[in-house]
């Protein structure tokens, strides 16, 4: 049986015959790595990520993660350990969400193979949340969790219906506009960060309405902005009521903020301002390497991904902007498993990790923004400002825009609906030329296949 | 198991120069009474069916095509070599750099520190031997039988192995983890070997090629002769299937070595494989393709050195196993 | 070697041993003819019964669970948890367009890869088949692919055939022809995707090919030289009919391999959508999408069976038809 995702043919044969010629050496060696495999597999019988405690006795706590939440590269883990000898951490980290959480799915129907902390994204939170609660520890109960310390719409997120707070935020993603000075001055749009968000403030119609002003003088070989599916994500998520109302009942069809979105987004590509890329895509990269949109959504933690992919010669044309309104994208949370192997230590280790001195750390180094409202005001985030982006003020544009985020209602699908209107829906519509109304309606049947029982 | 471990022991007793196929069919000494024969007709085969027939001299043309090929079929895999040279901005610069740069080195420094790579290579090499070894073995016995020997329900039994190739593999996943959970075996290297161990293609592989390289005289004098069958399987089954063991080995080695979507569930980057570890790497909000691509071409680069040493046994085996005795 | 030939293999054929024939009646020949009887019959049985064991732990039992789990209502979240649905994630798929989408794909991409990819190794196998310099050094180029690791593999080609900045597009731009958008059109993409996996498996190919043309006996092509044949008519009339068993057995393996494609899709769009408009979304993607996406397990279990049941008939039609051009050739 064979588990393998490159299910081309995996297996081919020939036409043979015999041949020969002895290689006793390969025969016996051969032997002799099959036996080793099985005392090796035997060997590591006590193994495993959960066994508890390292050899030289210390409890070890194991951190499953995705992507970088970037503790061991802050030195968080170090310090941690420095203040409680007794404690060895172990990081366990995938690189895609989409890898890691069916895993951990898997792992916790069958209660194994969990680390004593498990991280979760935003986007799965509420699922978690709400069909797992009974297998996490509830966090709200924990002793010294003080839930004043985070932005109350971060903390909720967390919370399933019967009350339990199944994880600790770690970070948010206040969207701000990132945007190239060079084209919006040779479209002939202001290029200071204050004028550029008064272009729009308090309506992300106005964003659109600056793109179309930016096309009417566009510089060749430009967009204004990068992709619909972004400016829709953007718009959005601004709502605190998208795809599903407050008694949990799935409403995305008729909802403002979906509609409202969806329209700005068709208009945004009938007006020809978007590059038709699609975000994280190759050709995404190269576009900001070439320079050929104007303006991405952004939140702080696609400033470092900017400035890589755009490279020095985008060193001194990017700014970045208040948003239009504010809007959260991305974050995660620290959950504890209830059959971890060290609960007690793992939920100390999720409290100390979360905490706002850590966040403020992380931030200065990993720029993971804090979702403590306290580490917020902290200096280290409050002043922070970012070089490449001519030492713009990030902690103050993106604290205003955390504190003023609504507290969005969150469903089990949330994701599923996103990721069909914007990779179906609208990239139909800008990349392959159909109809709004088609585009629409094939993004609403996938939607509602997927979520038909 | 306990038949993996007989072959381990028996190979010692093994006398040097085992049966080989038709070549030595006629006249052969009995392999009840030891092999220790055969040794002329072998060679003369070989040599004869080795260089006869191949009539036609290559022409430029013939070359100028497969040159093109072997720049395709390498083209990728250098390129993978290139993107590892380089840095992460440059990579997301037009066009794509064609040459080396000069963080090959560096690159996968980082790519064996993040990934736990020593682990993950020594997890794979254990996961793919083992894996490659049983396959052969269980599949040569299997196939052995399916070709040669006659029972009852041979061919409904023989469908069903063939059958079983035909279901997809993602699904298994889920029934597996929750078997492999049950066991306590989750992280441990045993979920990912054992699961692989026996192989429907292998089984159907070495029946196919049985059937025609196995000549039926050879079992028949050998069982006229008494022979018991672990003595006929040891002494002429092994010796005549060894090239297409040596291929299915191989294939199965290179499967067992890319396998991602199981371990990835299976294993953590405590204990991965390769390809688990790989998953780790160049995380994070900038994915840093160049690390990416270094880990990819040093979780590529065993397999290669195994191609460039062996090659030509492997390649050998296929030949030379395709000659006419 | 094929599978036209199982038959005649497998059937009625002599027994392969006839204890009695070393005559005698002694009794130590009875007792040893008894043992002897004794391990003709259950030998068989020894040697197949590690694979069907390991089979029934680890293959069997996520077969059976799938085929349950096809019954039923099943989420990913819990998949303990089963709610009876009869056949309805079966009867569902009939009106499921999405299904019958990637049903064509998976058609349409299967022989957009295996047609091109087996008639290159077919050509390539003849080339190698003459006497050649660094014959072996091409041979193990060739299995390269088969070692490059699908993930590199497809990073290369999404940067070939990108829109704005694919290498493909570039030259197709030096020869003064409009850029291709490779990805949004349905047919682009699915010679995209095929494009990879030909390049992944025509190396290999062309050695089984190679191996099966070096099985073919000389005389045939010296009596073939005599009668005055080209090398092109000695290869369609020696080389191909000879291989014709091999040539079945590949496309059976390739029709296999093209059913449960799924990691070159998944790949090369980043998407199980395979897609904006599903344009290369194959069976296996709209599993894993339904199962590890949308998270219904009954359903994905539902596809998986019936992906299951489609290459049973196409294997059980090329079966029936290789027996056929088996006995008409016999004759």
């Amino acid at each position: 049986m064979h588990t393998s995702r490159n299910t081309s043919p995996l297996h081919r044969t020939s036409h043979l015959r015999h041949r020969p010629g002895s290689r006793r050496l390969t025969a016996s060696g051969l032997a002799a790595v099959l036996a080793a495999g099985l005392l090796a597999g035997c060997a590591q019988d006590g193994g495993g990520s959960g066994s508890g405690t390292s050899a030289d006795g210390k409890t070890v706590v194991s951190v499953g993660v995705f992507g970088v939440f970037g503790y061991k590269q802050a030195g968080l883990y170090d310090e941690y350990e420095k203040l409680n000898p007794g404690i060895k951490i172990k990081e366990n980290s995938t690189e895609r969400n989409e890898d890691y959480y069916p895993a951990l799915l898997n792992h916790l129907t069958a209660n194994s193979g969990l680390s004593d902390i498990q991280a979760v994204e935003v986007g799965n939170i509420n699922e978690v949340a709400n069909l797992h609660s009974d297998k996490f520890v509830d966090m709200a109960k924990a002793e010294g969790v003080d839930k004043s310390a985070w932005l109350p719409w971060k903390w909720d997120q967390a919370k399933a219906e019967n009350g339990k707070v199944v994880g600790l935020g770690t970070d948010i993603g206040p969207m701000g506009v990132c945007y190239r000075k060079d084209l919006f001055k040779k479209a002939g749009l202001p290029t200071d960060r204050k004028d550029v968000a008064e272009l729009w403030a308090g309506d992300w119609a106005k964003y659109v309405e600056t793109g179309e002003d930016y096309m009417k003088d566009a510089p060749k070989g430009t967009a204004f902005t990068d992709a619909a599916a972004g400016l829709y994500n953007g718009s959005v998520s601004s709502y605190a009521v998208k795809n599903y109302d407050r008694d949990g009942k799935l409403i995305y069809k008729k909802s403002e903020a979906v509609e409202k979105s969806w329209d700005l987004a068709m208009q945004a590509v009938e007006g020809k301002m978007t590059g038709k890329l699609k975000q994280f895509d190759k050709a995404w990269d190269q576009a900001y390497a070439n320079g050929t949109f104007a303006s991405v959504i952004c939140p702080p933690w696609m400033l470092g991904y900017i400035k890589e992919k755009s490279g020095p010669k985008g060193a001194d044309a990017w700014d970045v902007a208040a948003p239009p309104r504010p809007a959260n994208w991305g974050g995660s949370f620290l959950t504890v498993p209830e059959h971890a192997k060290n609960k007690d230590e793992a939920v100390k280790l999720a409290k100390w990790l979360t905490a706002p001195e850590q966040q403020a750390k992380l931030f200065e180094k990993q720029a993971s923004f804090p979702s403590s409202s306290k580490a917020l005001s902290l200096p280290a985030v409050a002043d922070a400002e970012h070089e490449y982006f001519d030492d713009a003020p990030i902690g103050e544009i993106f604290s205003d825009a955390a504190k003023d985020i609504p507290t969005a209602v969150l469903g089990p699908k949330d994701q599923l609906i996103q990721e069909n209107i914007g990779n179906i829906g609208i990239l139909q519509v800008e990349q392959q030329g159909k109809s709004p109304e088609e585009g629409w309606n094939a993004a609403v049947k996938k939607i509602d296949d997927a979520v038909e029982d | 198991m306990r038949e993996v471990g007989t072959v381990q022991t028996d190979t010692r007793d093994q006398t040097p120069e085992p049966l080989t196929g038709p070549g030595a069919a006629q006249g052969a000494p009995a392999p009840g009474e030891g092999p220790s024969g055969g040794r002329g007709g072998r060679t003369a085969t070989t040599k004869r069916a080795g260089t006869a027939g191949r009539h036609l001299h290559a022409g430029r043309l013939t070359y100028a095509v497969l040159s093109l090929f072997t720049l395709g079929s390498l083209f990728p895999l250098v390129w993978t070599a290139i993107a590892a040279s380089r840095d992460n901005q440059r990579l997301a610069e037009t066009p794509p750099p064609f040459w080396f740069g000069s963080n090959l080195i560096p690159n996968m420094t980082t790519a064996w520190n993040d990934a736990n790579m020593g682990k993950a290579l020594l997890n794979t090499f254990v996961v793919a031997g083992t894996v490659a070894v049983s396959t052969v073995v269980f599949a040569t016995l299997a196939g052995y039988a399916f070709a040669k020997l006659r029972f009852r329900a041979r061919n409904a039994l023989l469908l069903t192995v063939i059958g079983t190739m035909m279901v997809p593999p993602q699904l298994s996943v889920v029934p597996l983890y929750m078997a492999v959970a049950k066991l306590e075996w989750a992280n441990q290297l045993q979920a990912v070997i054992l699961p692989l161990m026996v192989s429907a293609f292998g089984v159907f592989f070495m029946r196919q090629y049985l059937v025609n390289a196995l000549p039926t005289e050879l079992i028949e004098a050998a069982r006229v002769d008494g022979a018991h069958s672990l003595r006929v399987v040891w002494h002429i089954v092994f010796p005549v299937a060894r090239p297409a063991m040596a291929v299915l080995g191989m294939l199965t080695f290179v499967m067992a070595w890319n396998e991602f979507f199981w371990p990835v569930i299976a294993l953590t980057q405590d204990n991965p494989t390769v390809q688990v570890a790989l998953t780790g790497l160049g995380r994070g909000y900038i994915p840093d393709e160049s690390v990416i691509m270094a880990g990819a071409f040093l979780g590529t680069l065993p397999l290669l050195i195994a191609f460039a040493l062996f090659g030509k046994q492997i390649v050998g085996g296929i030949m030379q196993g395709a000659v006419k005795g | 070697m094929t599978l036209s030939r199982t038959e005649p293999a497998t059937g009625s054929g002599k027994p392969p041993v006839r204890p009695a024939a070393s005559g005698g009646g002694s009794r130590a020949e009875e007792r040893r003819s008894r043992r002897y009887r004794r391990d003709a019959r259950w030998s068989p049985y020894a040697f197949i019964a590690p694979f069907f064991l390991f089979f029934a732990a680890f293959g069997l039992f996520p077969l059976l669970y799938t085929g349950w789990a096809s019954l039923h209502n099943v989420s990913l979240h819990d998949p303990t948890h089963m709610e009876w649905a009869g056949l309805h994630n079966f009867s569902r798929l009939w009106e499921d367009e999405f299904f019958w989408n990637a049903l064509r794909n998976t058609a349409t991409i299967g022989v957009l890869s295996t047609v091109p990819q087996l008639a290159m190794a077919l050509g390539l196998a003849h080339l190698l088949n003459y006497r050649l310099r660094g014959s072996m050094f091409f041979r193990v180029v060739m299995l390269t692919p088969y070692a490059t690791s699908v993930a590199a593999a497809t990073l290369v080609f999404a940067l070939l055939f990108g829109r704005d900045y694919g290498m493909i597009n570039w030259a197709l731009g030096l020869a003064g022809f409009d850029h291709v958008d490779w990805e949004n059109g349905t047919l682009t993409s699915q010679i995209a995707v095929s494009s990879i996996v030909i390049w992944r498996w025509t190396g290999y190919n062309t050695l089984i090919y190679l191996a099966a043309m070096q099985a073919v006996p000389d005389d045939l092509y010296e009596s073939a030289a005599l009668d005055g044949a080209s090398r092109w008519q000695q290869f369609w009339h020696v080389t191909i009919p000879s291989l014709r068993p091999t040539i079945l057995f590949t496309v059976v393996v390739s029709t296999i391999g093209a059913t449960q494609l799924f990691g070159e899709p998944l790949l090369f769009g980043g998407s199980q959508t395979g897609g904006g408009s599903h344009q290369y979304q194959t069976l296996g993607l709209y599993l894993y999408e339904q199962g590890w996406f949308n998270f219904h397990l009954g359903r994905a279990s539902a596809i998986a069976w019936t992906m299951f049941l489609i290459l049973l008939v196409i294997g059980l039609a090329n079966w029936l038809i290789a027996r056929r051009l088996q006995r008409s050739s016999s004759q």
